[in-house]
């Protein structure tokens, strides 16, 4: 079992099935940072991309392109009505850590119920086809799904980071997240800088939902499940730290998939939670490697900087 | 007449678990959402320890409710060095986990669920005396949680809710208080799993998901937290509504999505015009202000 050709297609397999979940723990970790809610609600936005998504290509036999392109017009318009009816008005509110929970939660199941009442609870895929042509290259089998995963997830990190890194508006959400007075004060849009990380998430999520779901069978309640991998992705990677939850989802389903290798297969959903609880009770602030740690102590010591400027 | 009956016990073991649910919330401050594991371990301690032991539920529900108070330390633990947004996603880290070790175990019936759980006496009882038995019990825990509250450990409930380190100025033992509080609450959903076990006899690990913790969420706040009518008020409301759909006679296909869609509307609907709760308690519901508002209002 332990041969090197068993274990490079389990990793090679184990980084195409990540794709997604970098995207959507990215989009997850990107609200937590500049919105400041943990966002279940995000799975609602999830579900609607992919229905859509469904809808186009299997009901009104559109071509892909044009399905994804509707699906990324649903989840940016479910995403800014969740922003500016649900978050503003809980932080005009000063609602509190449980209300945003519960609010995320509802907004998520009322999208599963209405999805589930159109298309029904059956499992279903974007495409009439889930199987891809597959390649042999150095003793790994690689899908026609894989690269393509792999480059879009590549493709859409490279351009948040760029885009937080390097344009005024993705500073100025980074600005948003680390203090938010202040950021107003200096005259940025604290309004704008919401919407945009809402619709910026609300675009990964949808890449990663079109990913998925050509891939695998999608139900209503489907996207409860991808979220929670987010969530734990997000705790484990340090909350605040966008990189340091796409490595984590990265590292973490790398182990859940190379799990297979060691223990049953039905035991893969518990590690992740069990992992979860284990690294909040034990690291709460998130794994950090030791550099980064002594970079931390060294910002919390000097009080002129307040948190990380990361992306 | 026995679907009523049946809602009604259902609408008391609500009560049971929403007003549980509120010690640990609402008075106590702690935000764990993991109340549904503790409803798990009740019905699934009961229900295996009747079926596979032989235990007569008389005996197995008591012991079941102790299990389900003492297995409460695995959210003690994570509630002692976190608390707030890590305290919630910990105790839903243990909700999710125990879920799909149910799901792995054999003998817990795995995915499938456990069927076949012995009632609570042989020969089964009938839904009004069963009816009859939820609602007293629902009643006594109601009135068990105001008088704890009422009394001197509840006032140093909220003394650490309000502030933890004044409390523990004045001599009061935050661990130990946190421990009990969410045995106590633990505790008692583990009987509402119990009671719930041996009357449909039949429990499945979905039963106890995410989905569940915001149905009980939803009661409190809905009804109003930190208050002794609201999460009655709050069962009430949300268990029988979304019934009131089944006299439309739809398909069960439409059924189920359009009671999750009433269900969740109802919701929304409150939080945006009436957050505070039907039973307005205080706005427990709100989080930490800005501190020039507090400033404001000391002076």
């Amino acid at each position: 079992m332990f041969e090197w050709p068993v274990i490079s297609q389990i990793l090679w397999t184990s980084l195409a099935t990540t794709s997604f979940y970098v995207l959507f723990t990215a989009a997850f970790a990107l609200v937590l940072k500049v919105n400041r809610f943990f966002n279940f609600a995000q799975g609602g936005v999830m579900t609607a991309a992919f229905y859509t998504a469904y809808a186009a290509v299997q009901m009104a036999h559109l071509p892909g392109w044009a399905a994804f392109g509707l699906a990324l017009l649903v989840s940016a318009l479910l995403s800014t009505i969740i922003e500016l009816f649900g978050f503003a008005t809980l932080r005009a509110k000063h609602a509190s850590v449980l209300f945003g929970f519960i609010f995320t939660l509802m907004i998520a199941q009322f999208v599963a119920y209405t999805a589930a009442l159109l298309f029904g609870t059956w499992t279903v895929t974007i495409f009439p086809s889930m199987f891809y042509p597959v390649t042999l290259v150095g003793g790994v089998a690689v899908s026609g799904w894989d690269v393509p995963a792999i480059g879009s997830a590549i493709g859409c990190l490279t351009v948040l980071f760029g885009f937080l890194r390097f344009a005024p508006w993705g500073q100025s959400m980074l600005a948003v997240a680390d203090n938010p007075d202040l950021a107003g004060l200096y005259g940025i849009k604290t309004k704008w800088a919401y919407l945009m990380a809402m619709l910026i998430a609300g675009a990964l999520v949808t890449v990663g939902m079109f990913l998925y779901g050509s891939r695998a069978q999608v139900q209503p309640m489907t996207s409860f499940d991808l979220m929670l991998f987010a969530v734990v992705a997000t705790i484990l990677g340090g909350i605040g730290s966008i990189g340091g939850a796409a490595v984590a989802a990265v590292m973490l389903g790398l182990v859940q998939n190379a799990s297979i290798l060691v223990i049953p297969s039905q035991w893969q959903g518990f590690l992740v939670y069990a992992v979860l609880f284990v690294a909040i009770v034990f690291f709460p602030r998130g794994v950090r490697l030791p550099e980064r740690r002594a970079r931390a102590d060294a910002t919390r010591q000097a009080p002129s900087n307040t948190s990380e400027q990361e992306g | 007449m026995t679907y009523l009956l049946v809602l009604l016990i259902l609408v008391g073991l609500y009560i049971i678990l929403a007003s549980s649910f509120d010690l640990v919330i609402g008075h106590a401050g702690l935000i764990s959402i993991a109340h549904p594991a503790f409803f798990a371990i009740g019905a699934y301690a009961s229900g295996l320890l009747a079926l596979d032991l032989g235990w007569p539920p008389l005996v197995a529900i008591p012991v079941a409710t102790l299990l389900a108070a003492a297995s409460s330390v695995l959210v003690s633990l994570p509630a002692l060095r976190v608390s707030g947004d890590y305290l919630m996603i910990a105790s839903l880290g243990f909700q999710l986990g125990l879920i799909e070790l149910i799901k792995n175990l054999q003998f817990s019936g795995g995915s499938g669920g456990l069927s076949n759980i012995p009632p609570l006496v042989k020969g089964n009882v009938s839904p009004l005396t069963y009816a009859g038995l939820v609602l007293v019990s629902a009643a006594v825990v109601v009135w068990l949680i105001r008088r704890i509250m009422r009394s001197d450990y509840g006032r140093a409930v909220t003394a650490l809710r309000d502030d933890e380190t004044a409390a523990a100025m004045l001599g009061r033992d935050p661990i130990w208080i946190k421990v009990w509080v969410i045995a106590l609450a633990s505790g008692i959903a583990g009987y509402a799993g119990a009671l719930y076990a041996h009357y449909f006899r039949f429990v499945t690990p979905e039963q106890f998901d995410i989905l569940q913790s915001a149905a009980l969420l939803t009661m409190v706040v809905v009804g109003g937290i930190r208050t002794t009518w609201g999460p009655i008020i709050g069962a009430l409301l949300l268990e029988t509504v979304p019934q009131l759909i089944t006299y439309l006679n739809l398909p069960p296909n439409i059924l189920g999505p359009a009671q999750g869609l009433l269900f969740t509307t109802l919701v929304l609907a409150f939080m945006f015009f009436r957050p505070s709760g039907l039973v307005s308690g205080s706005a427990a519901w709100r989080g930490s202000e800005p501190l020039e508002v507090v400033n404001v209002r000391r002076s």
